[in-house]
């Protein structure tokens, strides 16, 4: 348990100061002469910079519309995914159905349906939200299905021997099961909504932190572009984290998760 | 009539990727009276759990019948229960949660579920632990949660494949003579697979000797040893007869099994 601990506290202690060295590194090296800060900027130009944008309303307004795609695309991708996965989980017939789009989602990259969005759904919000959420609903979807598809078959054997129904089996062996990979699915779902968020903004958008960067970034601006990507990075990890949290909450049943 | 009737039960299986059939389980007839308890050895393979899982109506049978009590066993049923080899908790419930899983899955009407698998979980020795989720309990705690969960449902037919294979020789003895004294006061019908010799004749009013290729009856032997039993049986001299008996079964079963094509 102690030693556990020390451990966890090792490693939350060594990424901080890996973190620290790289920013201190930075500064030196653009200090020192060693790398132009045109291409990079410096750490203590960043802080200022944002500590500006932050006065001036821009982050908050940034932030706000990144995070308002990413929850309606997430909140989309988690329920579409979560719905289509127990489905084809349990019904192979709905497995084999979806599997032709499945294929043709993990071979073509999203973003070529772009312009498709575009035309349907014009430039802004709803493109993006479209494009964030196809991003996110892959993991979902396959996480949920593995889940409920791979429930153990002596678990559902037992139950079937007090009686229980395919419906009971369902909702008390196979989806209480699958709770842990797909809270995974979750977690990877997150990253890739934010990730097609940010992806769809720089494309083409009125705000945002991919809107700023693509902005900031034409006008050669790189320490004003640095301050929405440092947050891009920044919420990513939060967000990320969050979705770690609840996966081990959900999982302390798990034999090996020992945690 | 007794309260078990098997005639002439055959079971088939399909060889996996291929469309010929095999026979598990072929001609087997057998009575079992009301509150017996029953055991089955056999060599590894010779359809033991296959003959259970039929009783427990989780098998399709492909020839004959089982009837229990009367009635043609087509599925599972309230009158019977099984302990599994493998303990098969629900990981993600507690002790009493899955006391209590047999109840909700069959809609136990009998009074509070909650003081019905409390009273089970004190039966099977296990009180303290009622909150403890099953990674935290040993292999022998976890079998009698899985007792313990048969129990709460109040079958007549206890059917239990193996439920002690996992266990080492001495917490075997001990959870041996643990279910005898849960049976001797409840009195169900038990029936209890065991590739143990002497756990077979401990526990046993009839021992069913199985062979193989197709699994069938070679023998039923009766036990006449006194009840209560103790570990003193064990030593006496009926005891070691039967043991004869049943190891020379078994030898001769070994030496007809040709290892070639166990290994292929
Ligand atoms: N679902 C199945 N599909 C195909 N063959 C099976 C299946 N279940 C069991 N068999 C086969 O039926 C035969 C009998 O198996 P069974 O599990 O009843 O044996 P057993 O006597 O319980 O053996 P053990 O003592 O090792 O548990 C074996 O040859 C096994 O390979
Ligand atoms: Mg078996």
């Amino acid at each position: 348990m102690i030693a556990e601990l020390f451990y966890r506290r090792q490693a939350l202690i060594l990424g901080t100061l890996s973190m620290i060295g790289l920013l201190v590194f930075w500064q030196i090296a653009v200090d020192g002469g060693l790398i132009n800060p045109f291409f990079i900027s410096t750490p203590s130009e960043v802080w200022t910079e944002f500590l500006a944008q932050f006065e001036d309303g821009q982050v908050g307004a940034n932030v706000g519309a990144t995070l308002y795609c990413f929850v309606w695309s997430m909140g989309l991708a988690t329920v579409v995914g979560i719905v289509l996965g127990m489905l084809a989980g349990w019904f192979s017939d709905v497995e084999a159905a979806l599997e032709p789009f499945i294929w043709f989602k993990y071979s073509a990259p999203t973003v070529a349906f772009y312009p498709l969005f575009v035309a349907w759904l014009g430039y802004g919000t709803p493109t993006i939200i479209a494009i964030a959420f196809l991003f996110a609903l892959t993991p979902i979807y396959a996480n949920t299905l593995s889940g409920i598809k791979n429930t153990d078959r002596d678990l559902a054997r037992a139950a079937r021997s007090f009686g229980a129904k395919p419906l009971d089996v369902f909702l008390q062996v196979a989806l209480p099961g699958s709770v842990p990979v797909m809270m995974a699915g979750l977690r990877l779902g997150v990253g890739r909504a934010l990730t097609g968020v940010v992806v769809a903004e720089l494309f083409g958008a009125n705000a945002g932190l991919g809107y700023a960067i693509t902005y900031y970034g034409q006008l050669m601006q790189t320490t004003k572009m640095m301050v929405s990507i440092v947050i891009v990075i920044l919420l990513g990890v939060i967000l990320t984290q969050i979705l770690s949290f609840l996966e081990s909450k959900t999982d302390s049943w798990r034999v090996d998760s020992g945690r | 009539m007794a309260q078990i009737e098997i005639r002439d039960l055959g079971i088939d299986y399909r060889k996996p990727k291929s469309n010929e059939v095999f026979s598990a389980v072929d001609s087997v007839d057998l009575s079992i009276e009301k509150g017996e308890f029953v055991t089955i050895v056999g060599s590894s393979g010779c359809g033991k759990s296959t003959l259970l899982m039929a009783m427990a109506g989780l098998v399709n049978l492909s020839r004959g019948s089982i009837r229990i009590d009367g009635k043609e066993v087509t599925g599972p049923g309230r009158d019977r229960a099984v302990v599994f080899q493998e303990a098969s908790l629900l990981p993600w419930r507690s002790v009493r949660g899955n006391v209590k899983f047999g109840l909700e899955m069959q809609r136990w009407s009998g009074g509070d579920l909650n003081e019905r698998a409390m009273q089970m979980i004190r039966l099977v020795g296990l009180g303290r632990f009622s909150d403890y989720h099953p990674h935290q309990l040993s292999g022998g705690m976890r079998q009698r949660v899985n007792i313990a969960r048969a129990l709460a449902v109040d079958p007549d037919v206890l059917l239990m494949d193996e439920p002690f294979g996992a266990l080492d020789a001495q917490t075997r003895e001990i959870m041996g003579t643990e279910l005898l004294r849960i049976w001797e006061r409840h009195k169900k019908t038990a029936l209890f697979v065991t590739h143990d010799i002497d756990e077979a004749i401990f526990l046993a009013d009839k021992i069913v000797v199985m062979g193989r290729n197709p699994g069938h009856i070679k023998e039923v032997i009766n036990v006449d040893l006194p009840r209560p039993r103790d570990e003193a049986v064990l030593d006496s001299e009926p005891f070691h007869d039967l043991r004869k008996r049943l190891r020379a079964h078994l030898a001769e079963d070994m030496s007809s099994m040709q290892l070639v094509k166990e290994v292929a």
